[in-house]
């Protein structure tokens, strides 16, 4: 590659759309596929999960509210089963001994079930009697209202120990108390069925007690009411002690919304002032049973989500079994408790999918970096091929270059293949002469300006350090050859008109030491390029120990020969290449400046020649040319016609204050001279082979030389009418320069060829000069 | 420029141009250029020539074969390979090449500027030297509407081998162009070959070239059959 393209086409670069697939949109995808595979299995997977736990949950809450329910039931039948029991019992035993039965049940159902309070019995005769706990353990208070004979009547109590043994008595008055009027047997009025009443509470104990009862016919034809109290703070305990999830709870209300047993019930309890129709379910207190309920009036029975404070809840509602009185169970438990394991397994499944990710990106990045590398080292191995593909054929010219260990033949080859190759601004052969005292350049080979030079000589005290590091035999590369001392003078000498700093030297050896050096001035310094610059230096050392041979050899004739006679004395040139000279120039002696000179310059094309008789008259045309210029001239006064080759220079106004006329003058000959070459050249046969340029301004002229002394005149001027005839559009016409059309353009004739620009003049336009107005 | 050493500069192996695209005859062309050779292709049409300067550089497409520029295969290049080639190939073309909104100075420099980092200084000397070589006052400044038709034939020289291309199409400029343009048009030819380029010099007829026909390697005619060689009398 040409180090001044910007794009190299020979390197297939990276920016081909499959490279650009395969390398980086590849990797990127499946690492994109691989990231959304695990989030799609593990969306998937939690999705799966918490479908699973929702139905995992609601079969949970469905076990946990039949066990409740179960509970409850359980809780509850004493109560109503043993209404029934017992009154059966009592509705078929005598009289008397249905007192006794009363009792008797009563005491072992107080015994043995302990959420039972107390058992009433009454009938339609106002009699009642009443068995419960004491407030001392384990003894049982018999209760019997009974009539004093004054007709006042008395709760007479005896209290029974644990083995029926009568541990006390004492009567309270029962002012007028009558069993009748108590809501639990007016409930049963008409009614074959276990009736309850609303809940209420024991002060004394703060029980909340709710009651059961059922009215029989006795077999004498009396009713009776058998009732039973049953503690609802044991059905709370209850609830309060079982566990839904991890922070569930449960609660029974009323189908009024009233609470029969749930957690913290005598707080609650106590916070309505102890009045069970207050007690009803607060959404300040009870939230979430509170939607439960809500959600269970509009929707009825089953289980529900429920948002509060952002989290999810299930809320269920359920009836409760038989004896109940639509009691509803509510439960409530917030949905982690149940899937907590899922949202943790979704946790560990994230995780896992974030570090596969991660090791995907590693992966990922690692390919990428991998085949980076490759490519890299692809393009190193292609560099290092086409440099042995450069060096093969650099080899290859150098091999076929004729007479190439000739000494007397120009060793350019190997200087310009060594530039070539090693990519250097110039290289350089340098031979040891003297005996190493003094070294010259037999080559340089500059290869951006595509030139060879040589023949400078310098030496060892000059470059005493770099002569000493070549004779050491090591080849050396200095990055900035001005700070390094074996080079700082050589730089200096030879690499700053070229402006280099960078220098490589390789010595070339002979079998008797050094022989001089082979310099690269800012090469590249691949690797391997060693090899072929050793080369090189192998071959120019064979050149030099042939030359330094031949120098030998020509010493020794040249002493015996001596030096050739001197040539004899030149005689002076009569002709001074002058077809016309003014009178005046015989007064020019030294150089001037003129300051306003009008210079004409006729150049002629070689014209084909192929005998001697067309040379013959070739001549006799170019005679009658001269002469006619010549003519010419003197009618027009022009201060000289000067012959050179081909090219005629025809000037005036050399004066050294400017003379107006001069360019008139020029202008006018150079027409006539036109006109006399057609004619001369049509009559010939010939084509018009000749062009005319004019420029008019300052130049310098002079007489130059001695014997003989010759006028001469140069400058730009001289050079722009050069210019101007050498690029005349066509032959046979007077091309001319901007400053001529812009003086002669009131009296003369142009037509413009348009605007130029030319190095180190500028911007200038060229016109024809076509004839006279 | 460094010198291309490793095959044939310019190859086309058995290159079907496509007919629609270039009217080109569809039938393999095949030949070879070496570093430093010079052919010559005698096209009678005008259009022919240019179609087959532009299968050489890479324009046309092909049916068939393929076409390689210093080894490379013109099919095988991205768009920055392909243009960063084309940028190695000088060329005078009879189809209207000069574009208006720029000045010619600057459309002649224009290719280089694109394809290399060389500085405008540099560039405007090789060009302005160029120019002087090929008849021209300095480097023209004009539009190309402006210039005179000869002019342009200069000018489109100085493009052509500014930059030192390694490889010409030359679509003859001196017939009909001016006669002093001959000798320094073939000497550019000359000293671009010792530098190791190839030549193209696409011609109407024989007659043109016959003034350097110990320089010409070889010559083919291009003919409704496709390239036929030329043998040298």
């Amino acid at each position: 590659m040409s180090s001044e393209e910007i794009i190299d086409p020979t390197v297939q670069h990276d920016a081909s759309v499959r490279r650009v697939l395969l390398h980086m949109v590849l990797p990127f995808v499946l690492i994109i596929m691989t990231v959304v595979a695990i989030a799609w299995v593990g969306i998937n997977s939690y999705r799966t999960t918490s479908e699973g736990v929702s139905v995992l949950t609601r079969e949970l809450l469905d076990a946990t509210q039949q066990y409740i329910g179960q509970e409850v039931g359980d809780y509850i039948a004493p109560s109503a089963a043993g209404n029934l029991i017992a009154g059966g019992m009592i509705e078929h035993a005598p009289p008397l001994v249905s007192d006794k039965v009363f009792y008797s049940y009563g005491s072992t159902m107080l015994q043995k079930i302990p959420q039972l309070q107390s058992f009433y019995l009454a009938d339609d005769q106002g009699n009642f009697t009443l068995i419960t706990r004491s407030s001392t353990k384990d003894v049982q208070d018999h209760v019997r209202l009974v009539t004093e004979p004054d007709g006042k009547k008395v709760f007479q109590h005896t209290l029974y120990n644990a083995m029926g043994q009568k541990v006390g008595q004492h009567d309270v008055p029962a002012n007028d108390y009558d069993p009748r009027t108590r809501p639990w047997y007016k409930n049963t009025a008409n009614k074959d069925t276990i009736q309850w009443t609303q809940p209420y509470l024991f002060p004394s104990d703060k029980q909340f007690v709710m009651t059961s009862s059922l009215r029989f016919k006795r077999d004498d034809g009396h009713e009776m009411v058998f009732a039973t109290n049953i503690s609802l703070n044991e059905l709370s305990a209850f609830l309060d002690k079982i566990k839904i999830g991890k922070t569930g709870s449960a609660m029974i209300v009323d189908a009024n919304g009233r609470i029969i047993a749930g957690r913290n019930l005598m707080q609650h309890a106590q916070a309505a002032g102890w009045d069970p129709d207050k007690m009803v379910l607060d959404p300040k207190v009870y939230p979430v049973f509170a939607l439960g309920y809500d959600h269970y009036r509009v929707r009825g029975f089953g289980p529900k989500q429920v948002e509060w404070d952002g989290k999810t809840y299930i809320a269920m509602a359920s009836a409760l079994p038989r004896y109940s009185q639509g009691w509803i169970l509510l439960i409530a438990a917030p949905e982690n408790d149940f899937g907590s394991f899922a949202h943790q397994s979704s946790r560990q499944s994230l995780q896992f999918a974030a570090i596969v990710t991660v090791f995907s990106l590693l992966l990922g990045g690692l390919y990428i970096r991998q085949l980076r590398k490759t490519e890299a080292v692809n393009r190193r191995l292609a560099v290092q091929h086409a440099q042995v593909a450069q060096e093969s054929g650099a080899l290859q010219q150098v091999a076929v270059t004729p007479q190439l260990f000739d000494p007397t033949a120009e060793p350019l080859v190997i200087t310009e293949q060594l530039a070539q190759v090693a990519g250097a601004r110039r290289a350089s052969l340098w031979r040891f002469l003297h005996d190493g005292a003094a070294m010259v350049c037999d080559d340089t080979y500059d290869r951006t300006q595509n030139t060879h030079s040589g023949g400078f000589e310098m030496g060892r005290e000059e470059l005493g350090k770099l002569f000493e590091a070549i004779e050491e035999g090591t080849s050396f590369f200095v990055g900035n050859a001005a700070t390094d001392e074996r080079t700082t003078r050589f730089e200096r000498l030879v690499m700053r008109e070229a402006s280099t700093h960078a220098l490589a030297v390789y010595p070339v050896r002979g079998p008797h030491g050094a022989l001089g050096m082979l310099a690269l001035e800012e090469p590249i310094m691949l690797p391997h390029l060693q090899y072929f610059v050793e080369l090189m230096a192998s071959i120019a050392g064979t050149r030099f120990a042939a030359q330094g041979a031949l120098e030998a050899h020509q010493g020794a004739v040249g002493d015996g020969a001596g030096l050739p006679a001197p040539a004899a004395t030149l005689g002076v040139t009569k002709s001074d290449n002058l077809l016309m000279r003014a009178e005046e120039m015989a007064a020019v002696t030294g150089a001037s400046i003129y300051p306003a000179v009008a210079v004409l310059v006729v150049s002629f094309s070689d014209p084909v020649v192929e005998g001697n008789k067309e040379t013959t008259t070739l001549i006799a045309l170019i005679n009658q040319l001269a002469t006619q210029v010549q003519s010419v001239a003197h009618e027009e006064q022009l201060f000289a016609v000067e012959v050179a080759g081909h090219r005629m220079i025809c000037m005036a106004g050399c004066t050294t204050e400017p003379d107006h006329t001069a360019l008139f003058r020029l202008a006018n000959a150079a027409l006539k001279m036109r006109e006399t070459f057609m004619a001369a050249l049509a009559a010939a046969d010939l084509e018009p082979v000749f062009t005319m340029g004019m420029d008019f301004g300052p130049a310098f002229g002079g007489a130059v030389g001695q014997a003989p002394t010759v006028f001469n005149l140069w400058g730009q001027t001289v050079s722009l009418a050069e210019l101007m005839a050498e690029s005349a559009i066509d032959p046979g016409t007077i091309q001319v320069t901007e400053r001529v059309y812009a003086s002669l353009r009131d009296r003369y004739l142009f037509r413009s060829r348009g605007s130029f620009f030319v190095p180190h003049l500028g911007l200038g336009r060229a016109y024809t000069l076509a004839a006279r107005r | 420029m460094d010198v291309y050493a490793s095959g044939p500069l310019l190859e086309l192996n058995k290159a079907i141009p496509s007919f629609d695209e270039s009217g080109l005859p569809p039938v393999p062309f095949s030949m070879k250029l070496m570093p430093g050779e010079c052919m010559v292709v005698e096209a009678r049409d005008i259009g022919h020539s240019t179609m087959f300067a532009d299968l050489c550089s890479g324009l046309v497409p092909l049916d068939g074969g393929a076409v390689r520029f210093m080894g490379l295969d013109w099919a095988d290049l991205g768009d920055r390979e392909l243009n960063a080639l084309r940028g190695r190939i000088g060329r005078v073309t009879h189809r209207a090449s000069w574009p208006e909104f720029v000045p010619i100075h600057l459309a002649i420099v224009l290719q280089q500027l694109h394809h290399t980092t060389r500085q405008i200084d540099d560039l405007v000397q090789d060009a302005a030297n160029l120019a002087e070589r090929f008849g021209l006052p300095g480097l023209p400044t004009e539009s190309p509407s402006f210039l005179p038709e000869d002019d342009l034939l200069r000018a489109s020289c100085v493009r052509a081998f500014l930059g030192q291309p390694h490889l010409l199409l030359l679509e003859d400029p001196v017939e009909g162009g001016p006669a002093e343009l001959s000798n320094s048009f073939l000497a550019a030819i000359t000293e671009a070959r010792d530098r190791g380029a190839g030549v193209i010099w696409l011609v109407r007829n024989n007659a043109v070239w016959q003034e350097y026909r110990q320089g010409i390697t070889a010559t083919w005619r291009l003919a409704d059959d496709g390239l036929v060689a030329v043998r040298m009398g």
